[in-house]
């Protein structure tokens, strides 16, 4: 079968994350036309590298995980703070303000450069709002981290949560997804 | 300590080595390939949503490189093969299993990314 050409930007946001999980949804909601189409596609990055080496041959999966990443109809890539305003631009509420993105003052777009900058800060924060596939936080959120750790483990009566810091115990929830992977939501759209 | 931090940021690019010295085997290949297999054969159980696992893989690259000769290391992906993930009642991820001869013979839960350590936790089983 012949491959369907893309189209659309591919929004790929990890499915393992809580708070990227909430983030894709917002943006789904929010991009969706009254016909009911959306001018953005997301997906799950998953778990196969061959599925998005399908999707473009220079992505990596490590690298997806790594960072958000916007694939473009043209076949080129927008990674961190360019894939967010990407994403604003295809939003209808958010369009009105990208283009504040593109303005350049003696080559340094100070907009552009905001949105990098909180974009890996929402990314640093992830731990601290649910992300279980982020690992171990950046040093400046790990005494927060810390506590809300030692908060939770207070009340769930487990000190000891984890039996080494490099280790992502696969929760009871998770067992479940793993056995059942057609739960998992948001679902791949067809491309 | 000292060292191990600075062997971390030394030997953890954040961009994938290119050169593949991990196999992946799936439950389809995983008796052929490691329990029928010859000799040390040490498999990682990940999951490419685990940052821990993103975080060993460069150091896990070099550790096969440098075992290549008398040791092969596989990867399995539990989010595909979640049957292989129950069979050996994997709790999280990474977890390297040493088997020798299809038996396992050593286990190590969230090794640290360290060349020195996952060394030592990838032969230590056969040297006893």
């Amino acid at each position: 079968m012949e491959a369907q050409k893309q189209t659309k930007p591919i929004l790929l946001f990890d499915d393992e994350c809580a708070v990227c999980r909430h983030i894709a949804h917002w943006v789904q909601r929010l991009a969706q036309t009254k016909s009911g189409d959306t001018p953005i596609i997301e997906r799950p990055i998953g778990n196969d590298p061959d599925l998005l080496l399908a999707l473009n041959p220079g992505l990596d999966i490590w690298e997806a995980y790594e960072t958000i990443h916007v694939l473009m109809p043209d076949g080129s890539m927008k990674l961190g703070g360019e894939a967010v305003a990407e994403v604003l631009r295809n939003i209808p509420a958010t369009k009105w303000f990208t283009g504040t993105f593109a303005i350049s003052v003696f080559g340094f777009r100070p907009f552009q450069a905001i949105l990098n900058f909180a974009y890996a800060a929402l990314a640093d924060v992830r731990p601290l709002f649910g992300c279980e596939s982020c690992g171990t936080p950046r040093f400046w959120i790990r005494p927060i981290h810390w506590m809300i750790t030692r908060t939770k483990a207070i009340f769930a009566d487990r000190r000891n949560p984890r039996p080494s810091p490099h280790f992502t115990p696969i929760s009871a929830t998770r067992r479940r997804l793993l056995a059942a992977p057609s739960e998992r939501l948001p679902q791949a759209p067809n491309l | 300590m000292k060292n191990e931090t600075l062997e971390v940021a030394q030997l953890a690019p954040r961009r994938r080595m290119r050169s593949d010295w991990v196999r992946t085997t799936t439950s389809g290949t995983f008796a052929k390939l490691v329990l029928k297999g010859e000799g040390p054969i040490a498999v990682e159980f990940m999951s490419y949503g685990c940052a821990h696992c993103q975080m060993i893989e460069p150091v896990l690259q070099q550790v096969a490189a440098i075992v290549k000769s008398n040791e092969k290391i596989f990867r399995v992906n539990i989010a595909i093969e979640p049957e292989l993930a129950e069979r050996y009642q994997i709790q999280g991820t990474p977890t390297l299993i040493m088997f020798l001869d299809g038996i396992e013979v050593g286990r190590v839960e969230g090794p640290s990314p360290v060349v020195s350590t996952l060394l030592t936790a990838v032969r230590q089983p056969y040297e006893s």
